[in-house]
């Protein structure tokens, strides 16, 4: 284990492996799934939220009961849920991502969709005739598109975590392959002798999620009015 | 009466939203690998030996009968026994739970004692420079960084350097205090980074709101201080955005106190459920999660009512939560 030097930008890990290669391979896994994790969460989000915004009725009873029963867990809580039944690995990381990110970002679609709902413009498509999927997609979809996109990146923030967390109790992602929230698992045991194997890996993973909250925070001033903020 | 008509509404959906956790809990319970038969009995058992453990556990019963069982046990507090340690869970998350409780509470009050300060003073001054931009970069950090980061380095500044506070080491509250304290801080700490840092946030938007109002312009036209303005007119109209966010913030900090109690090695409800994870032992999941979920409606239910009482306004308002 050799502390940061010119030929190891971020020393050499207990097998006399350079951190560096190992926190790029590991930001892209984590990217990769928390990615894969958001746009899922993304597309039935905005399916379930936008039905259950517009249509209201039973179906909006149903998905808000089952959205309120996942919000029901703390988020590492459901992610070790998940990974109790589908084993660790990767497809629970992703899995907990989505079940984690998804009753946000239901919540504020259908609260959204009942808005845009009302408007003029969604009553008059359906005076002319306009059939419902065409109703959802051309009139409602693009008015919710913002909140889905603020949402969304503040998702990808929470994956990272999530992956991260999760992966960091050693049910997620699993070494030898990286993720950060394994290496900063594994930098663990070495921690008193070498502490750049954490600091790393951290480092960049608190990078990651401030760079992402900031652009969340960009996207929100720019596309969502105060009024119709939530507080989170 | 409306108000009552309200609140057994928001009982009985808090109570269906419960019932809806169990099923959820009982069927994952349930897809987890690994049978309960092979489990008890081992990889040899004949299938006669199976079947005789299977009916007297009553797992030849159809599955909604079994779940009605387990919800009717767990209703009375009887919440199995664990298949490593062959002890009833029920008293091992109950001599457990005053750890986490602790901890929690530690990280909400610092959370109000902090946070609520910090963020009226970064609202009241809000220029874009100094202070006000400083405290933005810094609850911007906190909750960015997770749990487990910021518990490791602390682990690793605390153990490598004497710095007087120990870390991996705990101390129960009955026995010594002061040392329980002492060992309780650093994790308490980190746990409150990421609340302290929401509540400050939440803090500076409700005041920024509240700042605008025409009777806040009245109170500084009549020539009030700035602090009997912000005691009289600015905490009371700016709580609730802040109470309701406290609520949510505490199920966020049951789960990040499961991360800290790992890290730090304390013996509280959250080491319990990641050790339970880890050996399989599906009886301790069940029940620990179970808790979790439990904690977080029933402290959303109150902090409605706390809200209610600081704004009578709002409990009438019924689709509120909608």
């Amino acid at each position: 284990m050799q502390p940061p030097g010119p030929g190891w930008w971020l020393g050499t890990d207990n097998l006399g492996r350079s951190v560096l290669p190992r926190v790029m391979e590991g930001v892209g896994t984590t990217l990769l799934l928390s990615s894969i994790a958001v746009l899922v969460t993304a597309v039935l989000s905005a399916a379930f939220g936008i039905l259950a915004g517009y249509r209201g009725g039973y179906l909006n009873e149903l998905v808000m009961r089952l959205v309120e029963v996942l919000y029901s867990f703390p988020a590492i809580v459901l992610a070790i849920l998940v990974a109790a039944v589908l084993g660790p690995g990767q497809t629970a990381a992703l899995a907990s991502i989505v079940l984690v990110t998804i009753p946000l970002m239901t919540r504020l679609v259908r609260a959204a969709a009942v808005a845009v709902a009302q408007r003029d413009y969604v009553t008059s498509a359906v005076i002319s005739g306009a059939r419902l999927p065409r109703v959802l997609v051309r009139h409602v979809l693009p008015n919710v598109a913002g909140t889905i996109a603020v949402q969304g990146t503040y998702a990808l923030s929470v994956g990272i975590a999530v992956e991260g967390g999760l992966s960091f109790l050693g049910f997620g992602v699993q070494p030898p392959q990286a993720s950060l929230g394994v290496l900063i698992q594994q930098g663990g045991t070495y921690m008193i002798a070498a502490p750049w194997l954490i600091l790393g890996p951290g480092v960049v993973l608190v990078a990651a999620i401030l760079a992402i909250n900031v652009v969340g925070d960009g996207l929100r001033d720019r596309l969502e009015p105060r009024e119709t903020r939530s507080l989170t | 009466m409306r108000l009552l008509m309200w609140w057994s509404g928001r009982a009985l959906s808090s109570a269906a939203t419960l019932l809806g956790v169990s099923v959820l809990i009982f069927a994952a319970v349930r897809l987890m690998p690994g049978g309960f038969a092979e489990t008890v009995l081992g990889p040899f058992a004949t299938p006669e030996q199976k079947a005789e453990l299977a009916a007297r556990y009553g797992l030849d019963q159809p599955v909604f009968v079994q779940y009605g069982h387990w919800l009717a046990a767990v209703a009375g507090g009887d919440f199995g026994f664990s298949m490593i340690s062959r002890q009833p869970v029920g008293a091992e998350l109950l001599a457990r739970l005053p750890i986490t409780a602790e901890l929690t509470v530690l990280a909400v009050a610092a959370s109000v004692l902090l946070g609520v300060p910090l963020g009226v003073l970064t609202a009241v001054r809000a220029r874009p420079t100094g202070g006000g931009a400083a405290g933005r970069l810094l609850s911007g950090l906190g909750v960015s960084v997770p749990e487990f980061v910021l518990g490791s380095l602390v682990v690793f500044v605390f153990s490598r350097y004497a710095l007087g506070l120990q870390v991996g080491s705990w101390v129960p509250l009955t026995r010594d205090p002061a040392a329980n304290l002492a060992t309780m801080i650093l994790p308490a700490a980190v746990l409150s980074v990421f609340s302290i840092s929401v509540t400050a946030r939440t803090t500076r938007d409700a005041v920024m709101g509240v700042l605008v109002e025409p009777y806040v312009t009245a109170a500084v036209g009549r020539g009030e201080s700035p602090w009997s303005i912000v005691r009289h007119h600015i905490l009371r109209n700016a709580a609730t955005p802040v109470v309701t966010l406290i609520g949510t913030t505490t199920a966020y900090l049951l789960g990040g106190a499961l991360i800290v109690e790992h890290v730090f090695n304390l013996p509280g409800v959250g080491s319990y459920i990641v050790q339970a994870v880890g050996r399989r032992d599906y009886a301790v999941v069940q029940a620990g999660v179970l808790l979790a979920a439990g904690v977080f409606i029933v402290m959303n239910v109150l902090i409605d009512l706390l809200v209610g009482a600081i704004d009578p306004r709002l409990g009438v308002m019924a689709g509120r939560r909608a």
